[in-house]
């Protein structure tokens, strides 16, 4: 017992300087290596944890707007989604391309802290089933990767949204066609999203046009990829 | 470094083991909350917007 006691006591035997100092570099190393694996299941699993709370969220602060806009129906119909602070909800996006149960919650904004929410609306630009450019960026890596299967979209694939105002079609006139490098533009490439794509951003639009933008590649950011359609049909609330 | 810090944790292993979980665990979740989400914002490394 006493001879036990002082054995746990005893210091650890001297190891030279150099001994000591690889000791530590290789513990750092493999600490290194520890917060990098850390940070890939971060990526791949975490982000997607905080987007799953924040889209039930936005659900039910979608269904409240719907609610509270019915019960003031008595007032006049100018029911502008004008009023949205970023972050906000702003309406459901469904692409059957995805899948038919595909459904996200969009968010008004395109700041990080919008996007980790679910797809956002760029806030300058026009509202859905106006005249002028309706434009959602949506991750497709991490935080639920909504767009994970973007390169999927055909031109004719319908990209459906409802908001407060009503549900809007659009048909896809460019898209990347099942080409994982299709329709790849430049981060400053945003004439994507002007009004009249293609032409000076002041131009007066005269279509109703719907474009999408995502990273490229998919675990990275060096380029981005976009799809763009027109409104083909709209249904007021 | 490891093993200096387990020598310098009070009690008997049993309570040894349970302080260094918890001070591990308590690291990872640092990195998640708050350093991984701000090296994701500050290199831009998962951007899907033109600009």
């Amino acid at each position: 017992m006493h001879r036990k006691a002082r054995r746990g006591r005893r210091r650890a035997p001297k190891r030279s300087p150099v001994a000591v100092i690889a000791g530590v570099m290789g513990e750092l190393l493999l600490t290194a290596g520890a917060i990098v694996l850390l940070f890939v299941v971060y990526t791949l699993w975490g982000t997607g944890l905080q987007t799953a709370a924040a889209q039930d969220d936005l659900r039910e602060e979608f269904d409240l707007q719907i609610q509270s806009d019915d019960e003031d129906e008595s007032e006049d119909e100018s029911e502008e989604p004008g009023d949205l602070e970023l972050g906000d909800a702003y309406g459901i996006l469904r692409i059957p391309r995805f899948g038919e149960d595909w459904e996200w919650l969009v968010v008004e904004g395109v700041e990080d802290d919008d996007l980790r929410d679910g797809p956002g609306r760029y806030p300058d630009n026009a509202h859905a089933g106006e005249l002028g450019n309706f434009a959602i960026a949506g991750h497709r890596s991490g935080h639920g990767e909504p767009f994970a299967p973007f390169p999927e979209l055909h031109e004719g694939d319908i990209v459906e949204i409802e908001t407060r105002t009503g549900i809007y079609q659009y048909e896809l006139d460019s898209a990347p066609n099942g080409d994982p490098d299709g329709n790849r533009i430049e981060i400053s490439d945003s004439w994507v999203v002007d009004p009249v794509p293609g032409e000076p951003s002041s131009t007066e639009p005269e279509e109703a046009r719907l474009t999408l933008t995502t990273c490229w590649p998919r675990w990275g950011s060096s380029h981005r990829m976009y799809a763009s359609g027109v409104l083909v049909s709209e249904e007021e609330r | 470094m490891y093993a200096w810090v387990w020598r310098h944790l009070p009690g008997p292993w049993p309570v040894r083991l349970l302080i260094y979980l918890a001070i591990i665990l308590g690291i990872i979740a640092a990195l998640f909350f708050w350093v991984f989400p701000w090296v994701e914002e500050t290199f831009g490394i998962n951007r899907v917007t033109v600009d």
